[in-house]
């Protein structure tokens, strides 16, 4: 009865918060017959097959209207980049929100969300077994009196050997835990903030690529000086063929949606590119928390003790 | 005694034949995952008509509704409370004070739980030099209650911790300041 109980806290919620925190590398869905068709006729030689990029006179992308905006924090300011060439191409100049993308980093709340995307799934199956369920045990080894040894029930009782053992492991035992709200919107800024101070951070306008060669993603990567892995972040869930096709077969080039985005994950790849949908999108979302009336609400579907 | 057998008779053999008969027995209920996924309820006949009166009228509606964010305050008349609005410009200072998102200006009792109940004055939301703020503060407070003010400066939080209750004063030295 109690193991049946701690799986359903355990699943019900780590469904409920899967869309928002634990996504897997590869969940973008695509068309799977399609793909085949796309991979027995792709091109094989990058340098000859790709299309040449015609561009309106530069810069394209020319501002950007903050939310909420900054009474005396000076919006940070970045580059858009291209994805369809090799070569690094700044489209225009935008603007990032201070509170999101320039907040003091808190190293401590970081490490609290790593510690709690860690944690939260975490189930412990060591197991020992206690003095009632170690085989044997159950008569007395020798009478009470008369003997003039040491009295003793059960041979395995826990100051014998080979007898159970008191606080020991019991499996499954859920090491699950929700995290404060704040902590885990604060966790997101400073992270953010963090890729952003440290050059790890890149805006592009969106993730079409011209090809599906998995090749044309790590010149690009090594063209750039991107780090040696990448983690592409987009406002939709369904991303483009090409780009999911070119980074199938890469394990540390992957693909998020904006929901998707985690402390973790972004640690754990060294390079953040966003394009301006995921921008826009996450700016919105956390600015809203952070503005909201009604806060007290923001962890309420959270919360274990409350329905 | 008859009437009984004859009536137990007839109900097993009722019984036997339903033993057997479990299509009519099976009356499976459907629950779909929403309202609209299920196909039944589609039709329009089934429900009672309706007519739109006035969409003007709609915002007799959203008046009611809170605002989802925090609305920005007046910016022309005095408030009958003692607060007053951020100001436009901040001053000039290596530290700044911001504001909580409810325009409030940021300083907080707390109750330390000791034996003896302490009472904390944290100041939040600090900006810059902490350092030359809480020394600032606390040389103010020492001048206003003639007694020693102990405190504390969290760097990593950006916070600091008066102890004792001081929360007027510092709110008020805050305000002075221009924050």
């Amino acid at each position: 009865m109690a193991t049946k109980i701690i799986n359903k806290t355990v699943t019900e919620f780590s469904l409920r918060i899967t869309r928002c925190f634990f996504v897997p590398s590869k969940t973008i869905q695509t068309n799977a017959t399609l793909f085949q068709e796309r991979l027995e006729t792709s091109i094989t030689n990058v340098e000859e097959q790709l299309p040449t990029t015609i561009r309106p006179p530069l810069p394209i992308i020319h501002s950007r209207k903050l939310a909420f905006p900054p009474k005396f924090k000076a919006p940070r300011q970045v580059w858009v980049s291209n994805m369809d060439t090799v070569e690094e191409e700044k489209l225009g100049l935008i603007d990032l929100h201070p509170e999101v993308f320039a907040e003091r980093p808190r190293v401590d709340i970081i490490h609290e969300n790593v510690r709690w995307q860690q944690l939260y799934r975490h189930v412990s199956y060591a197991n020992t077994k206690m003095r009632y369920e170690v085989r044997g045990g159950g008569k007395k080894p020798r009478q009470q009196k008369g003997s003039g040894r040491s009295r003793h029930g059960s041979i395995r009782s826990p100051i014998w050997r080979g007898g159970g053992i008191v606080h020991g492991p019991r499996s499954p035992t859920p090491y699950f835990y929700m995290l404060g709200f704040n902590t885990r919107l604060n966790g997101l800024r400073s992270t953010l903030s963090a890729k952003l101070a440290q050059d790890d951070l890149h805006i592009v306008d969106s993730l079409d690529i011209p090809t599906d060669d998995p090749s044309y993603l790590e010149k690009l990567v090594e063209e750039r000086g991107w780090g040696p892995a990448v983690l592409f972040v987009d406002d939709n869930d369904i991303m483009p063929l090409n780009i999911t096709a070119a980074s199938d077969s890469h394990g540390h080039y992957n693909l998020m949606p904006v929901y998707g985005l985690n402390v973790y994950s972004m640690l754990k790849h060294h390079t953040l590119v966003l394009t301006l949908a995921a921008v826009e999108r996450l700016e919105e979302r956390l600015l809203f928390h952070l503005n909201r009336n009604d806060a007290a609400s923001a962890g309420q579907k959270y919360r274990l003790d409350s329905v | 005694m008859a009437s009984v057998a004859a009536r137990s008779f007839v109900f097993r053999q009722q019984m036997n034949t339903r033993r057997f008969d479990f299509a009519s027995c099976l009356n499976i209920k459907s629950f779909y995952s929403s309202y609209s996924a299920n196909p039944k309820e589609k039709s329009p006949e089934n429900y009672t008509q309706y007519h739109e009166v006035s969409s003007d009228n709609w915002k007799f509606v959203e008046r009611l509704k809170p605002p989802t964010v925090v609305p920005s305050f007046p910016k022309n008349g005095s408030c009958f409370s003692d607060w007053t609005p951020p100001p436009d410009t901040p001053p000039n200072l290596p530290y700044f004070v911001k504001r909580t998102k409810n325009f409030m200006v940021p300083v907080y009792l707390n109750f330390e739980a000791v034996r003896n109940q302490r009472k904390i004055t944290m100041v939040k939301h600090i900006e810059g030099d902490i350092w030359a703020l809480e020394k600032a503060i606390k040389s103010h407070l020492e001048e206003v209650t003639k007694r020693q003010v102990v405190s504390q400066v969290h760097e990593v939080a950006m916070y600091i911790k008066f102890r004792g209750d001081y929360v007027l004063h510092v709110k008020k030295w805050l305000l002075n300041a221009g924050f």
